[in-house]
């Protein structure tokens, strides 16, 4: 397992240095018009440095499979399309800067915003002032949306519809599920989700007995695991970075926390999240925004199926891709397809395009409402059963029934 | 019961939070130098030895002096080809420099380590002592960083370069006049730094998932428990460190949480300002 992840780092770190290679070419392709030019500041170094590339390595992807077929057709032309990107080290006001710097400098049309709902509020701010589309395939905290921004878009549904399907399913499947204890990272996707949560479950009927944050750089859980043992609960839900959650699941076992579902978000979400705990993420759920048991037909883009992009990852990269991977390749197709609607790279034409696309890619249905955001799209429910992700809900998907942690 | 339990969740973290700091206090003690580079030590003892487990199914605690003396090396190098050149200059000039050669180190893991989380699963399962649930790892950890600690504290008390670091640490120029050469031994203390920080490093691999995102987290807390326990002395990172973990464990269950940093913080700004030199620390060193 190790080994596939290593040569999966060792492909991105090739594709990352063509890229800045080709990024710092001086007088490379400036703004030549039958080339489409996107913009992305990334995490390639840094603390996020696993989730830069795995947006950086889809776009490559992306890329050679757009390129390869001769580019895209916009308004009777032929346009070459390309990336610049840089990195900004995880260091959030450096993205803000490379965005700027991407803009100003690069000249590119428009920008893909890195990962996160943190980081993407930064990039958003400079996006708007200079007025150029970005597109965030990693960021669902609404709170990014909500400040008005007509040139932001993102690809993810808002995080909040996840959290009451879960409720009504988990209920479904569990009728005496009657306490939940609510754990979260106080971070702008981990706070939202977790308060999201609390508040279905009180909806729901459920009774809240454990409900509180843990700050950043929070290297210790015995405090909190040891009050949700002391209250019960049937349900413990925490969210947080792969990291704490690993740590969580571990001190939640050896403090014996026994709660029948246990639910990580978005841990199982990840491989290195069961590659990390082993045995011990056997029956863990949690949420994602896609997964690639879903079977969309017909998409725009140079995927017509999630399995045949589904085939086309895997023959690359040897592991299966997740929802980072899925939602940053559809952000590109969509940007796509709005420079096609808009017939020109024209920076208003193409957000004004972006603002009325309601396409289907291999990802799913993309329509976005008016805060920028994808709507309306159901979230699947996963499960590590066997050390495998199982898809659990919608039932259209589903590959399996849910199982209680023993 | 549940007091007894939050105070043994508190001692047995502090005794891990000790090993963080010793090495850390030591260096900043002797050398005056705060030294950026611990944390990522710290972590390259972890990945050195989840990697000798991964690949070689090497138990952590064999592995342990092997990556101390490995680190050992790294750390007496650092110091005597580059920090010792600037070692006599301000504190911040030293400080720049550790946090470079920081930056470095710390890039190199993400590069070729990734940042992605790896854990030791040993999984050694816990012990119920009459209600008080203590995770076996955890408690073999504690030994280890007690034994760690007290084996540094022996060498500093009893043995030659012990006596002759304490003797740099007191005055540099006297220690000189005396025959010590101190740029020696500010590389042997510095070694010494990174041994333990790749002893806590090995002992951490066991209880904590290894990534780079905690280097900062682990040269954070060093700061706290050496300014809580006091600079330059193996019982000031001791009790620094127990006083830390007590304190945020109670913290962590009583407020909550997302107080329990705050609240460790919060101590360090008081004795700042009613104890400089920290609960058992020597005086000038604050």
């Amino acid at each position: 397992m190790l080994g596939k992840s290593w040569k999966y780092t060792a492909n991105a770190v090739g594709l990352s240095t063509v890229a800045l290679v080709a990024a710092g070419a001086p007088g490379s392709a400036a703004a030549a018009d039958d080339v489409l030019r996107i913009g992305a500041p990334l995490a390639l170094t840094g603390g996020l440095a696993d989730e830069g590339k795995k947006q950086e390595a889809v776009w490559q992807l992306w890329l050679d499979k757009v390129n390869d077929a001769g580019g895209i057709e916009v308004g009777g032309t032929t346009m070459q399309v390309e990336f610049v990107q840089y990195d900004y080290q995880t260091d959030g006001k450096r993205a803000g800067q490379l965005a700027e710097k991407l803009i100003t400098d690069d000249e590119v049309d428009v920008l893909m915003a890195p990962f996160g709902s943190g980081h993407t509020k930064i990039v958003a701010a400079v996006a708007e002032r200079y007025q150029v589309p970005l597109l965030a395939c990693v960021a669902s905290s609404v709170s990014v949306y909500d400040q008005g921004f007509q040139y932001l878009f993102g690809t993810l549904a808002p995080n909040t519809g996840m959290t009451e399907s879960m409720t009504v399913y988990f209920k479904e499947q569990m009728p005496e599920l009657e306490k939940v204890a609510v754990y979260g990272r106080d971070d702008v996707f981990p706070k939202a989700m977790a308060t999201a949560l609390a508040n279905s479950a009180s909806a729901a009927g459920l009774e809240v007995v454990y409900d509180q944050l843990y700050s950043v750089g929070t290297m210790d859980h015995s405090a909190a695991v040891s009050a949700i043992k002391a209250a019960e609960p049937d349900w413990v839900y925490m969210t947080g970075y792969t990291q704490d959650l690993i740590l969580g699941r571990k001190q939640m076992e050896d403090l014996g926390v026994t709660a029948p579902i246990v639910t990580m978000v978005t841990g199982p979400a990840y491989r290195e999240f069961t590659e990390g705990l082993g045995a011990l993420a056997e029956g863990v759920t949690s949420s994602t925004w896609w997964h690639h048991a879903t079977a969309y037909t017909g998409a725009i883009g140079p995927w017509s199926s999630t399995a045949a992009f589904y085939a086309d990852f895997v023959e690359t990269f040897e592991i299966d891709p997740d929802y980072v991977h899925g939602s940053c390749a559809a952000a590109a197709d969509v940007l796509v397809h709005a420079v096609q609607q808009a017939g020109s790279t024209d920076n208003q034409a193409v957000r004004d395009a972006l603002a009325e696309t309601e396409v289907l890619t291999f990802y799913g249905s993309i329509d976005f409402g008016e805060n920028g955001m994808n709507q309306g799209r159901e979230m699947p429910i996963i499960q590590v059963q066997d050390e495998e992700i199982k898809v659990l809900y919608p039932a259209a998907i589903a590959g399996a029934e849910m199982k209680l942690v023993e | 019961m549940d007091i007894l339990q939050i105070f043994v969740n508190g001692i047995v973290l502090g005794a891990l939070y000790a090993c963080i700091a010793v090495g850390f206090s030591l260096v900043w003690g002797v050398l005056n130098v705060i030294n950026m580079l611990h944390g990522s030590f710290i972590i390259l003892g972890g990945y050195l030895t989840f990697f000798a487990w991964f690949y070689l199914g090497l138990n952590p605690i064999l592995v342990l002096p092997a990556v101390a003396l490995l680190l050992y090396i790294l750390g007496f190098a650092l110091q005597y080809l580059f920090i010792n050149k600037v070692v006599t200059a301000p504190v911040l000039t030293t400080l720049t420099l550790t946090f470079g050669l920081d930056m470095i180190l710390y890039n190199l893991m993400t590069v070729y380590f990734t940042a992605t989380p790896r854990r030791v699963t040993l999984d050694l399962g816990s012990i119920d002592l009459a209600g008080i649930v203590m995770p076996v790892d955890r408690l073999l950890g504690m030994g280890l960083a007690l034994l760690l600690t007290g084996v540094l504290y022996l060498v500093m008390r009893g043995s030659t370069i012990g006596r002759a670091i304490v003797a740099v640490r007191m005055d540099r120029q006297a220690a000189a006049l005396m025959g010590i050469r101190v740029n020696r031994i500010y590389a042997i203390t510095f070694g010494i730094g990174a041994l333990m920080a790749g002893a806590a490093g090995a002992v951490f691999a066991m209880v904590f998932p290894v990534t780079t995102n905690l280097t900062g987290v682990f040269l954070g807390k060093a700061f706290v428990i050496c300014v809580i326990g006091g600079l330059g002395s193996v019982p000031g990172a001791l009790v620094g460190g127990l006083a830390l973990g007590v304190i945020e464990s109670f913290a962590g269950f009583y407020l909550g949480p997302q107080h329990a940093i705050t609240v460790g913080f919060l101590l360090m700004l008081i004795l700042l300002v009613v104890r400089p030199t920290g609960l058992v620390g020597v005086k000038g060193y604050e």
